[in-house]
């Protein structure tokens, strides 16, 4: 996924000379996760900026950017560093379409890599989503494979409002795949069929997607698995129309359960379906505890806590 | 002592006009508020020489991005009255439709930034643009403006910061007015300054740890603001600039507190240190303003600042069917969901 987000920016840099990528470290070391390699020496210190320690000032610096009429794609290095740009997000990136009335627009990315999957601790594998999903304004995606990384990218670069692009870092290196060098696009507003069934529909995205994908192919599920891509706002029509069909539901994400994006689906499907349902929409999701280091791998959804849902739904009477 | 200056008597004059056009606005909009005709409202007496100083100190090519208190600053700029008032009435006409409070002006067209309300929210904003002004190798200089409450946020230093590291053309202009509310720019316990305590004090002197100048200057007097803010808008072009201007918010800090409550009041209207008085003094100097000059202005603009708000106070509200519009470009299906309740 790396690459391909790589190879994302390297077409869209090289495309339009207004977009500008910053952030700690993005220029000549090329990014702690080699996201932006290559691109210092092509682009040169004007177009991709190593900036001061300050996520604050890196969110803020884009924002000013991107409110003069070029396109800032800032990084944040892991997304537990954001908070102190959170003021930024919330009272500037998100707000100033509505509360100028589009006097100002503002096309930007901000790049982030999150969740866990490499024993980062509290602080280092943090979903968080939700604090970007539950804020008006912005846009919220996240990609499962370097197909759509490359793909979602270009179409957040595109799109003439603020986008939090989440990169599941669990996947940054896995997941080989061989995609165009060249420039295209993905639609953000569509939902993914990753596979087809008539008897659940299981709902994901993100870092959750290749859990749920083997667990289906090895114990021969028959749903169909929905890949969200973009969280906020997410395709409801192809949630509805699936659940429709299969007329059960289980939604799988890594962030935890309690007020999550999860909870927002149901709450959808409870509003829309229930009278497709017959059984209760069930959640596998990260624990409502902060990640921990030694032990992540209880705290993340496994394949046995999304069997033991999958067989209570399949049970119930 | 009589100021020089290269501007004509006809544009002091106007300018002082603009000052008590901008005293008198205040004053009648406090009432307007406390009539129940504005819910809310930022008084900004003490504040006009600055402004109208730093209006006068625009050049064409500059871009601004003011904070709340930064209405004469408009005014001199002569950006029409209707767009002004519109917006501090939240009227139909209102470019932003009333979404946002009083004075929270956002004007792409005339190089004015979106207001916000968050203190030094538009800080960082101001050196992307003032970056992307350079990328692009506009002519001139971003200048941002906001009060000494504003200098105790992290976005302060985060932003002087980057001004410093990529050398940015930029002025960054504090509004002094002693208060951050009802906290003083430099708070005491003791009573008296520790040798800390003074330097903290000294705003301007923060520029110097980001490796370019800061200033203080009179903010009663409105040429001085003028002269100084067109040299450091004219010396941005090569680095950054701090520019400290000392002044007293002699109102309350908007409508819902009492500065009665926590400090003397040390500068009242027509008082020395008041800009009005300081003006008057100083264009008298200057064989520009006399007596009757003074009182037949303040008669033309009691007149014209009375019928100005009757009229905006008047105006119609923007149609409940636009709070849904514009929060993306293309609606989510949400929204489209959320108009069926507003009906």
């Amino acid at each position: 996924m790396v690459k391909a987000i790589n190879s994302a920016l390297d077409n869209a840099m090289e495309k339009d000379d207004s977009i500008i990528l910053l952030g700690e470290d993005v220029g000549v070391d090329g990014g702690v996760f080699r996201v932006t390699d290559n691109l210092f020496k092509k682009y040169g210190k004007d177009r991709v900026l190593d900036t001061p320690l300050s996520e604050l000032g890196i969110v803020g610096f884009g924002i000013g950017m991107s409110m003069a009429g070029l396109k800032a794609i800032p990084e944040i290095q892991f997304q537990d560093f954001i908070y102190t740009a959170m003021d930024q997000i919330i009272s500037q990136m998100a707000k100033l379409r509505y509360r100028t009335n589009g006097d100002y627009t503002l096309p930007m990315v901000l790049r982030t890599p999150y969740a866990g999957g490499v024993h980062g601790g509290p602080y280092h594998s943090q979903s968080g989503e939700e604090y970007f999903a539950t804020t008006q304004g912005l846009t919220v995606v996240t990609p499962s494979n370097p197909y759509d990384a490359k793909g979602l990218l270009l179409s957040s670069i595109e799109l003439n409002d603020p986008v939090i692009f989440l990169e599941p870092k669990r996947l940054y290196y896995a997941g080989k795949m061989d995609i165009p060098d060249d420039y295209y696009t993905v639609d953000l507003r569509k939902a993914k069929l990753l596979h087809e069934g008539d008897e659940l529909s299981i709902i994901t995205y993100g870092p959750a997607v290749p859990l749920v994908m083997n667990t289906v192919k090895n114990n021969n599920i028959n749903a169909d698995v929905i890949d969200l891509r973009t969280i906020n706002p997410f395709d409801v029509d192809t949630v509805l129309k699936s659940v429709q069909k299969t007329t059960r539901a289980l939604i799988v994400t890594e962030s935890p359960k309690m007020f999550g994006v999860s909870a927002e689906i149901s709450a959808t499907l409870a509003e829309k379906a229930i009278d497709y349902l017959s059984a209760p929409i069930l959640r596998v999701a990260g624990l409502d505890i902060p990640i921990p280091f030694a032990l992540e791998e209880y705290y993340v959804p496994s394949e046995k806590r999304m069997m033991s849902a999958v067989n209570k739904i399949m049970q119930y009477r | 002592m009589i100021e020089e200056t290269d501007i004509s008597d006809e544009k002091l004059l106007n300018a002082y006009k603009n000052l008590i056009i901008e005293r008198f606005m205040d004053k009648k909009m406090l009432n307007a508020s406390r009539q129940g005709f504005l819910p809310f409202y930022i008084p900004l007496m003490g504040h006009e020489a600055m402004h109208i100083g730093l209006g006068l100190a625009l050049r064409k090519q500059d871009f601004i991005y003011p904070y709340y208190r930064d209405f004469g600053v408009l005014l001199q700029m002569g950006i029409p009255i209707d767009t002004i008032m519109s917006q501090v009435f939240a009227t139909a006409n209102d470019n932003e439709l009333g979404r946002d409070m009083p004075d929270h002006f956002s004007l792409k067209k005339y190089n004015i930034g979106a207001v916000i309300t968050t203190v030094a929210g538009h800080l960082m904003s101001a050196a992307g643009i003032a970056y992307a002004r350079k990328y692009r190798k506009i002519e001139g200089s971003v200048i941002t403006t906001f009060g000494d409450g504003a200098t105790s946020t992290p976005d302060f230093p985060v932003a002087m910061n980057f001004a410093g590291v990529y050398n940015l053309p930029m002025v960054f202009f504090c509004e002094n007015n002693g208060f951050a509310i009802s906290i003083p720019t430099y708070p005491s316990e003791s009573g008296q300054k520790s040798a800390y305590e003074e330097t903290k004090g000294m705003i301007y002197r923060k520029a110097e740890a980001y490796g370019f100048n800061g200033i203080r200057i009179d903010g009663t007097n409105f040429i001085e603001v003028y002269k100084n803010t067109r040299k450091a808008l004219e010396d941005s072009k090569n680095t950054p600039i701090l520019i400290e201007a000392m002044s007293y918010r002699m109102g309350p800090h908007s409508t819902a507190d009492d500065p009665n409550k926590y400090r003397k009041n040390e500068v009242t209207e027509g008082s020395e240190k008041d800009p009005v008085t300081v003006s008057q003094r100083i264009l008298k100097e200057m064989n520009i303003l006399d007596d009757d000059k003074i009182r037949e202005i303040n008669d033309e603009v009691d007149d014209f600042t009375s019928k100005l708000i009757n009229k905006y106070e008047k105006e119609a509200k923007p149609d409940k069917s636009t709070i849904l519009d514009n929060l993306y470009e293309e609606e989510p299906w949400y929204i489209s969901e959320e108009r069926g309740d507003l009906q």
